[in-house]
This record gives structure tokens, sequence and C-alpha cells, in this order.
């Protein structure tokens, strides 16, 4: 923006400066003057139909919308001084009142039922503008729920016809299935047939809902906005590590919205992450159960530590630890030092099995072109992922620049799907990996032409058994493209588990001798498997399984010993994006019965092992982490800088591979133990299957 | 008794006292259930209310419902409690009660012991009954209960001190310690009233000193009725001396922890020190049995004179308690050793004097 | 002390007075009312025990939107609320805890329905502490039972309001 020309401009008496293409509206508010308004959004394209945000103008005879005219376009007085705005004036207030007085006709007065009292802006804002009284005799409007999901819950005749929604589905969301039907009284919004939105960013809608219309389905009726307990946390059912606030009454998380961070999801948040907290409450651990003659009894804590420390006494070389996705990094960290004090070189924080390593550097397994530096690509290449799944939010970001025209090419090789915009697809054999190594093909010219190229490498590339081989190439693609410079680093691991990177950070794979994930899970391989919340694996049956996380899902189901731990919402924690960000989340409300951090359980099996880990208290054990793993020490929502990248040091050489790329995610709405446990999650996944439960449609 | 047993025999004699003793015991009770009504109906009334009507008619049997209610209630006794003390302190205070009743004489020649000293033995008792309050203070093991006893501790021996004294004046005008002698004493009528003799002291001539000695005399022997009034308020922690059981600053005083059967015990041993304490300024300021006009020598007319003096007295002390504020405690320590001890003490000189030099 | 002060206070000046007084007011007529057989009026705007009111087709009126819960002073009120099986908004919980209240009747006032009322009823002592926790069920019988009574109270109390 610094090399667009600023216009002055005079809002009410205040002569600022604002680039000209500002519209009105920010140009107020630039000058701090409070615009209301229905349909402008920051983040939409501008619409300016529900007249709100009426202005006056000098020298126009009729108030403005602010909203839809832009600074550059404002006649400038009779001896050229600035333009003047009015926002405060008499007629401004009674032109605001007069547009309040038209929207409230058809308005239903049913705030007491409607969920979005408390937190309305067509309630706030009338307040303001609104009439002591209606001068309308007539019949109201009404009109019919439309059914949009299991996710979204409607009252239409409640809609101000902002098309906020009709405008996100359409340009964020990249699915344009919603939209307006009918004109003047009888506009109605609607999906197509009435079919739930095939959208993995559908729960927005609500946010952007300036009404009523849009509500949440799962947490409807549930509970005031003032009731709440609101805490800042991040979200972990992906690796975006989205920023959210935990919305909780008493011990029970009701609702998860986002809040906004520009540089990682502005103001989005994926369904996953908004609606999975209602497994939360379900299948939770809240004990240690000890498996006696094939049972799971319930047992105490002491006896519980005292058989995980009789464990660990044995052969180190026979016991393994495999971590999860959705662990925090203390919990990691503190899993880890275990690891160190007895001696076992068998740990992997990859369930998975991709082959990411620390090999080529911190800065090999990250985002490095940040999230909000896919605004500034303009080519890119996607390999064996797919973002619209693994990171909806992200790929909204993809979207976004590809509408802005900033990304003129994309590719993709691996699984093809509808990633809401166009690419072209390479397929998904590796044979076309080498052709690009080796700078053949149409789209390789455009890619190295490309100022700000960009790789995108996915876990669907990674897992497989030829992972390191797969990264190799691709590496060697970023080297004869010089997607690696100086002021530009277009190499990125779009990792698929929130813990991932942390885990990375501190160390968590296996040593020169260790066993990976898939030799631990051989077979007679190992006597003891410790699984910190590893639920997407098949352990081997031979091993004394000892499970520890929050959720009783396929982990806890074959375990030999549970610890119970609390989920994400439970316990302070820090997170680590896929681009190296440090976040801190906050507990928003106790954890479920007898659950106990799983640091704290490491911290008191080493204690019963003899050799207690050096620190006392959370705080302590950050202290520990910061000091051994520097990248930690970031400021809470910053990324460490990390050494310059050698994409020579990328993967493992080899003989040539021939193998397929594929996809990871097979269900969306499925792939954690938190989202296992949601009914929510279970009844989308259905939706997306075609089906519709009955009494969903009924209202 | 004695003579009952000369009259009928030792077996019948026995009998027969043992009768008289439990006659006049139900008689007392009886009196006491409806005392502490009337008490409660005089309140009520000056507070325009009607107080208890519900129970029999007027609410006549309220006493016996409350009696009831007492009786079938669980018996509390504190854990920290000193059992023993704690249950036999209201049982002490109950027979001290009792046990004073021995000597008063209800009409001429009905007293259960007719003993010489029976103003001692009077005084004797009646300083007894401090005990039972200090020991259930002191065995509830509770801060308001023991602060109540010594309160009430405190209380009791001052006044104690000034009742002593006006009894002191009564019996120099009397030359006796008999009760019945001391009504008999007054049996010329309202006039030689120990509470009203400075009447009779203008009605008996002689020389103009010994009128004027006498009339003196008369005054203060009414000044000692009031006196005796209102120590006997003080002595039995009736309004608005009721320091030892204060609501609002003790609670309930030493009776905190009681409760029913050992709590009622309380209560009646305290209401029959109040109708001794009628009793006694009936008898020695208000002629006992006699009529205001002249001797009675019937017993029953005797009796029935007596108990409506009784009930007056004591219809005065409800009033009292109906519409005096409770004292503060120095103010009431002030009463008692700043005022009413040395104004008795003078008395005792004088009537003392008088008696000496004037020949009463 | 002055004289004047210990004649008074030696003649008992001020005793006799009260007494007087005491013996003036001692036959005047009762105002008791005799409270279990006979009662006072009460206001319309009474405020006494709670009940949850019905329309007069047998459908609850509550409908959940906790604004009693949040203008209660006192902390007394508990709602939770879900979706009825027919899609309407409705209380799965409705609390009152009536150690808690202190009988203002912000809840009446705030409630946009005249679902949840103070009604004419003081007489509702129980034996135990927690039969005075009421739920939804409790409110709702106790709102069948002084209907008639709510219903008048309202009716008069109306053209104030």
């Amino acid at each position: 923006m610094a090399d667009v020309a600023t216009i002055k401009i005079i809002v009410d008496g205040q002569e600022i400066a604002v680039p000209g293409e500002y519209t009105l509206l920010q140009a107020c508010e630039a000058a701090g003057a409070q615009i209301p308004r229905f349909c402008y959004h920051e983040r939409l394209s501008v619409a300016g139909n529900c007249r709100m945000c009426l202005v006056e103008v000098k020298g126009a005879p009729k108030a403005v919308a602010s909203c839809s005219q832009q600074v550059k376009d404002q006649r400038p007085g009779p001896n050229g001084e600035p333009a003047e705005v009015i926002t405060n004036s008499e007629k401004v207030k009674a032109s605001r009142k007069g547009v309040m007085e038209f929207l409230l006709i058809n308005h239903p007065l049913d705030c007491p039922i409607c969920d979005q009292g408390g937190e309305c802006d067509l309630q706030d804002q009338s307040l303001v503008y609104g009439g002591e009284h209606s001068r309308f005799g007539e019949g109201k409007r009404a009109v019919e729920v439309k059914y949009m999901g299991p996710l979204i819950k409607t009252a239409m005749t409640r809609c101000i016809q902002c098309t906020r929604c009709v405008r996100f589905a359409t340009e964020v969301a990249g699915v344009p299935e919603l939209g307006a039907i009918g004109r003047g009284e009888d506009m109605e919004i609607t999906t197509y047939l009435e079919a739930a939105l095939t959208s993995e960013l559908s729960g927005n809608v609500v946010d952007l809902c300036p009404v009523g219309a849009l509500t949440s389905r799962p947490y409807a009726f549930n509970a005031r906005p003032w009731e709440l307990k609101k805490t800042e946390s991040i979200d972990v059912m992906d690796a975006l590590g989205s920023n959210i606030r935990v919305d909780a009454r008493g011990t029970e998380v009701l609702r998860v919205e986002p809040r906004v961070n520009d540089d990682v999801n502005e103001e989005w948040l994926s369904d996953k992450g908004r609606h999975a907290c209602d497994g939360l409450r379900r299948q939770r651990l809240d004990k240690p159960y000890l498996r006696k003659n094939g049972k799971l009894e319930a047992i105490t804590w002491p006896e519980a530590l005292a058989v995980f420390a009789d464990k660990l006494r044995g052969d180190p070389s026979k016991i393994g630890l495999i971590t999860g996705d959705l662990n925090d990094a203390e919990s990691q960290k503190a899993a880890f030092d275990l690891c160190e004090v007895l001696k076992i070189e068998n740990r992997d924080c990859r369930q998975d099995g991709a082959a990411i390593s620390t090999d080529a550097g911190r800065a090999g397994y990250l985002f490095n072109s940040t999230i909000s530096g896919i605004e500034m690509a303009d080519a890119l290449l996607i390999i064996g992922s797919n973002p619209r799944l693994e990171a909806p939010v992200l790929n909204a970001r993809i979207r976004k620049s590809y509408l802005a025209g900033a990304l003129k090419s994309i590719a993709l090789v691996g699984e093809s799907a509808d990633l809401t915009y166009p690419y072209e697809y390479l397929g998904e054999q590796t044979k076309i990996l080498e052709e690009l190594s080796k700078g053949k093909t149409d789209f390789f010219k455009k890619f190295a032409e490309a100022k700000y190229p960009m790789i995108i490498v996915g876990m669907g590339a990674l897992i497989g058994d030829v992972g390191s081989k797969i990264l190799k190439l691709i590496g060697e693609i970023g080297l004869r493209a010089k997607i690696v410079r100086d002021d530009w680093n277009g190499w990125n691991i779009l990792h698929s588990a929130a813990s991932r990177v942390a885990g990375l950070d501190i160390g968590l794979i296996p040593t020169k001798n260790g066993l990976n994930t898939k030799q631990m899970l051989a077979p007679e391989a190992l006597d003891v498997l410790i699984l910190l919340g590893a639920d997407e694996i098949a352990a081997p049956s031979t091993a004394f399984k000892i499970y520890i996380g929050s959720h009783g899902d396929r982990g806890a189901h074959d375990a030999d010993l549970i610890l119970p731990s609390p989920a994400y919402t439970e316990k302070n924690g820090i997170y680590v994006n896929l681009e190296g960000r440090v976040q801190y989340a906050y507990a928003a409300v106790e954890a479920k019965g007898e659950a106990k951090e799983e640091w704290a359980i490491f911290r008191a099996v080493s204690q019963e092992l003899g050799k207690p880990l050096p620190y006392d208290n959370l705080q302590e054990l950050r202290e520990k982490l910061k000091a051994d793993s520097p990248s930690f020490a970031a400021t809470a929502g910053e990324i460490a800088p990390s050494a310059a990248l050698d994409l020579r040091h990328i993967g493992e050489t080899g003989a040539a591979v021939n193998a397929t790329i594929g996809g990871v995610i097979i269900d969306y709405y499925l792939t954690n133990p938190i989202a296992r446990a949601s009914e929510t999650m279970a009844k989308c996944s259905a939706s997306r299957l075609g089906v519709v439960p009955e009494n969903m449609a009924a209202e | 008794m004695r003579d009952l047993v000369e009259q009928f025999g030792p077996l019948w004699g026995s009998v027969l006292g043992i009768a008289q003793i439990l006659g006049f015991a139900i008689l007392l009770l009886l009196t006491l259930a409806f005392i502490l009504l009337f008490d409660r109906k005089v309140w009520a009334a000056v507070m325009m209310r009607k107080g208890p009507n519900v129970v029999g008619p007027f609410g006549l049997f309220q006493s016996f419902a409350d009696f009831l209610k007492f009786v079938f209630k669980e018996i509390v006794i504190p854990a920290a409690a000193n059992k023993t003390v704690f249950v036999i302190a209201p049982i002490l205070t109950l027979v001290l009660a009792f046990i004073t009743w021995a000597v008063v004489p209800l009409a001429p020649g009905w007293v259960i012991s007719d003993m010489n000293v029976g103003i001692l033995y009077l005084l004797a008792i009646s300083s007894l009954g401090v005990y039972g309050i200090i020991m259930g203070g002191w065995a509830s093991n509770s801060k308001y209960p023991f602060l109540g006893a010594l309160r009430s501790a405190a209380q009791m021996v001052s006044y104690e001190v000034s009742i002593g004294f006006v009894i002191v004046t009564v019996l120099l005008l009397v030359g006796s310690l008999n009760l019945t002698q001391i009504v008999n004493h007054q049996s010329a009528g309202l006039w030689d009233w120990h509470g009203f003799s400075f009447i009779g002291a203008l009605l008996h001539g002689g020389s103009p000193i010994k009128i004027a000695m006498a009339f003196v005399t008369g005054i203060i022997m009414f000044m000692m009725m009031w006196i005796f009034f209102i120590s006997a308020l003080a002595e039995t922690n009736r309004p608005p001396f009721d320091l030892p059981e204060a609501e609002s600053e003790l609670v309930a005083g030493y009776q905190v922890e009681y409760s029913a059967t050992l709590y009622l015990l309380f209560m009646v041993g305290e209401y029959l020190n109040i109708v001794l304490m009628c009793a006694m300024i009936s008898i020695l300021f208000l002629g006992g049995w006699n009529l205001p006009w002249g001797e009675v020598t019937n017993p029953y007319i005797g009796f029935l004179v007596l108990y409506t003096k009784i009930w007056f007295v004591f219809f005065l002390f409800a009033m009292v308690k109906a519409f005096v504020p409770r004292y503060r405690y120095d103010q009431l320590m002030r009463i008692g050793w700043k005022v009413f001890l040395p104004t008795t003490l003078v008395a005792v000189a004088v009537v003392g004097a008088n008696v000496t030099f004037f020949g009463g | 002390m002055s004289l004047k002060q210990a004649l008074k206070g030696a003649t008992l000046f001020d005793f006799m007075g009260a007494f007087v007084l005491g013996m003036k007011v001692y036959f005047r007529r009762k105002p008791t009312v005799n409270y279990p057989f006979e009662k006072g009026p009460l206001s319309p705007r009474f405020r006494g025990e709670h009940a949850l009111r019905r329309y007069p087709n047998g459908e609850e009126r509550c409908i959940a939107c906790k604004l009693c819960e949040a203008i209660c002073p006192a902390q007394a009120i508990t709602i939770e609320a879900e979706p009825r099986d027919d899609g309407s908004r409705r209380t799965t919980r409705y609390d009152i805890d009536m150690t808690k209240c202190i009988y203002c009747g912000l809840c009446q006032e705030a409630c946009p329905v005249d679902a949840i009322v103070e009604g004419p009823n003081f007489e509702y002592a129980t034996e135990t502490r927690e039969e005075l926790f009421y739920d939804k069920e409790h409110l709702l019988s106790n709102g069948d039972r002084w209907e008639r009574e709510i219903a008048k109270n309202l009716e008069l109390d109306g053209k104030y309001r």
C-alpha cells in the first residue's frame, strides 16, 4: 500500500490522509468514527445493500452508503479543498433510523428464543437507531426454514438479506451453493436444492450472519453469550494452529469460535475445529485402567504409576514411545526427557510414518513461506496433499491469493480433488516428479520463471515406504526451480498433525539405533509400547501397551494400561503450528475425572523409578523446553528464525522409485479421537456421504 | 408434719404429710402454668396483640401444650459438655426453687414447716440458687453460657445484699424471723401493712416526735417495698434485668445449650422463684392473707386473699417486662451497689433507731 | 445528676408514666389477625412462591430465553436448554434455589412471556432444606395449582405496568 498515493479527506471536521481506494467507511474508521453496518465485511466483497452505513457527504444531495464509495471518487470542494464527510449529523441519524425501521419491519420480535440474542448486530444497533415503537401494522413476512446441513440452523424469517453468507460461500469457501432467490420482499437466501453446504468452512457463515438467521445447530439453545467463560486457545484439529476462543460454562465446553489473527487464520475456522468440541464430552477417560484377565478394570493412580514404572524397568531397547497428533509441546518434552533418562531410543512423533526428518535443519520441515506468504506467491506446486481437507483455512488463503490474481499457476501431483480453485493436474505417479526434477513439462517452465514459486508437500507424498526418496525428488525440483533464495523460501511442508512440528523441534525421533514407528509396530519388536495420544496406529498384540490420552478411542481400546490425561481445552500448553509459530493455549475448563496432565504423569513415573525429571511445575518445564530447543523461546505468536535451508540435504538418495502418491485424509470429519467422539462430526460425515437424518429437516 | 404425726400416728401422719407436700407442689405447678400464660397475655396486651389464644379457650392450655412439647423433644447434650454437671444443674435449680416454699405460709395455719427462722431459711436457700446457673453455664463448655452464668452470678450476689437489708428492716419492725408472725404483725388493716405503715403512723397517735419518727419509718418502708420489688426483678433475672440471658448479646445466656426437659426444669425453677418473690412481697409488705380492712382468720379466705395479692404483684412484674427496656450491665451494677445498698443501709439504721428509741 | 433527675429516679416518675400508658393500651382493640383461620388481604403485586405458567392449551410458556437467570441478583435461577423434539426452544432444567431467592420479583419483570411469576402463595414451609430447591416440575405444578389467582393478579395489575 506504500506505493499508493494518499488522498486527503475531512471526516467530521478532522482532516486525514488515506489511500485512494479506501472506501468512505474505511476512511471514517481510520478517522475514529464508528459506522454501523450489516452487509459490509472487511474480508468480503462490497455489496452495499443494507444501507445502514449511510453518511452525509458535503455536496451530495442524499446520504450515501459509505461502504460502496471510494475516497478517490469523491468530488473535491469548489476551491479544491478535500471532500467532507459527516457521520454524526441529525440527517445521518435520521437516515439510519429510517433504514433501521425498514429492516425491522420484517424482522420478527423473537429475540428471547433467538440464539443470536446478546451478540446480535441488529439488537445492538437498534438500541442506538431503533424507534421506540413500531408503526407497522400489516402482517410480517414469514419465510420457511431452510436445511443447510448439520452445522447450520436456519430461521430465515430473521434474515435481513445482507448476503454476507452468500458472498462468503462464493468467495472464501469457494462453494457457490448459497444464493438468493426472489426479489424485494420475497427475496430468500437458500442453498441449492436445500442441500448441506459442501464446505469445510461452513461454520463461518454463522459468525458472519449479523442476525439470528443462521445459527449454530449443535449449539442451538444451549447457552447465552453472557453465561460463557471465554478462554483463548489454539485449535489442534489441524496443523494450522488456528487461534480460537473456547466458550465454556461450568465444566463443559459449549462452543469454539475463531479469534482474529491475520497471520494464521484471519477470522475463519474450519468446521472440525469449531464443532468437534462436543467430542470433549463423550468417550472420556476419567480414571486409570489396567487390563486384568483380558478386561479393563479401574485402578487408582498410585497403582497405575507403580505398574507403569514396573514396565519401564525392563530392557530399554524393548521399550518404545509413539506420540499422537494432538499433544502440546510440554507433554512431548516430558516424554522425550523420560526417554533420555531411561535411554529409550525407540521414540517417534510421526505416528503416520511420514518421512520428515530434522536432517536438513528446522527449515526442512516447516511451512517456510508462511501462511500469509501465500498471498505473495505466484506459482504453486502441491504434491501429495489436499489442502482443502488437511488445512481448510490455509486452502482459503490459496483461493484468496488466486482470486486476487497473485497466484497465476497452480499444479497438483497426487490425488485429484476439488480444491475450490482451478489447477493443472499432473498425475499421481512419481514419474512426473522425476520429469519435473529434470526440468521437463510445461508447468515447470512457468514454475521456474515465477518470481515467488512455492512447493507444498503434503503427508500423502511422504507416508509411503519410499517417502524419503520422494522427498529427495521434490527437493531436486525445488533446487532446479530455485525456490529457496535469500528473500524467499518456497519450501513448504503441510503437516496434518498439530503436535508434529513441536515434536520435531524437541527431537522426538528415533536415534541412529532406535526404531521408528513402522519398526516399532512390527510384531515382537517391543515388550512395552507407550502411546502418548497415538490412536491412528495398529499396535502389535505382543507388546504391553500403555496409553496416555483423553479419549477412549482405538489406542485406549487396545491398551493394557490407560492413564487419563486432559484434552486440549483443559490444560495450559504450547503448540507450534506448521510455520513454526509458537502459540500458547490456556485451560478453559477443568480436566475430567482424575485425569492428570501428561507431563505430570511422566514426572511422577520418573520419581517412581528414582530418576526424577528436573522440573516440578509447568513453568520449570517450559524453562527447560526453551533452554533445550531455542525455537520455543520465540515470543508468543511469532516464528523463531531458523537456519538457512539447503535443499540438497532433504530426503534420502536411492534407486529410482516408481510409486503412486495418494491422499492422507479419508474422512475429513473423523481424523482424530476428539472428532470421532463428536456426535456433530458423525452427523457431518453422514451428511457428506449423502445421508440426511430425518429429524434434521423438520423444524 | 410433726403435728400430723402426733395427730394421726407415724404411718398415716407421714402419708398425709407427703400428700400435703404433693398437693402443695401441684398447686404451685398449676399456678405456674397459668402465671406463664398470664405473663405472655399481659405482654401481648401492652403490645396490642392477643397473645396465645389457640390452645384451649382463650389459650388457657397453652402452657400444657408447651410442657408436652418440651417433654417430647430430644435432649441434646453437647459433646464437650461435662455431662453430670450439665444434667444436675437444672435439677438443682428446680429443687432449690421448690424447697424454699416449705416455710411460706399460704393462710393462717397453712404452712408445711412453720419454723422460727423462716426468713433465714429463705435467705439461705435462695443464695444457693445461683449455683444451678453457674453449674449450667460452666458445664455447657461454651462461651455464651459461660458469660451468661458469670453475669448471672454477679447480678444475683449484688442484689441479694440489698434484699437482705430490706428484709432486715422488716425483721426489726416485727421482731421475729417467723413468716406467720410477720403476717400477723400486719393484721390490723392496710394502714398497718409494712408497705403502707406511714398511714398507720398518723392514726396510732402518741407524742409528736413519735408520730414523726413512725411516719418517717413508714415512708422508708414504702421505699423498701419498691426496692425489694426492683431487687426481686434483678434477683430472678426478669426484665429489665435479664442480662444473663440477653438474647441480643448472649443468645440465651446460660441456657444456650439446654433443650427439651432440661430447659424446662430451668424455666420452671426460674418462674417458681418469681412467684416466690411475689409471695414474699405480699407477705412482707402487703399484709399477707389479711384484708385491707382487717384480720382474716378463716384459712380458706386467707388463702384466696394471699393468692390474689400474689397475682397482683406478678401483674406488676409482667407490666414491667412489657414497658421497661433492658438495662446495660454497668447500669445494673450501679443501681445495685451505689443506690440500693447505701439506701437500704441508711434505712436499716433509721428503722433500727426508731425501734430502739421509740419502740417501733 | 441534678436534684430533679434524682427525684424523678427516686419516685419512679418515668415508670409510672410508662405504666399508665401501658394500661391505656392494655384495653384497646387488638388488631391481631387470627392467622391460620383468617388472613389479611394480599396485593396483586404480592411476591410469593414462584411458579411457571402454561398457556391455556397446556403448553409451557417458558422459552428458555434465560433473561430471568441473567437478571437474578441472588443467582438463584439455573437454566439449561435444548431444542425439544419438535424443534422448539425449551428448558431441560429450570431450578430455583428458594433459599437463595430474595423475592425481588426481577425475574417476573424480565420474563417476556409471563412464564415465571411470583404467585400469591407464601405458605410453603418445608421440613428439609432440600425441598426448597425447586425444579422445573415443581414450578410447573405450582403454576397449575395457582393459575387462577396468578392470572387474576396479572389482570388486576396489568393496567399499572
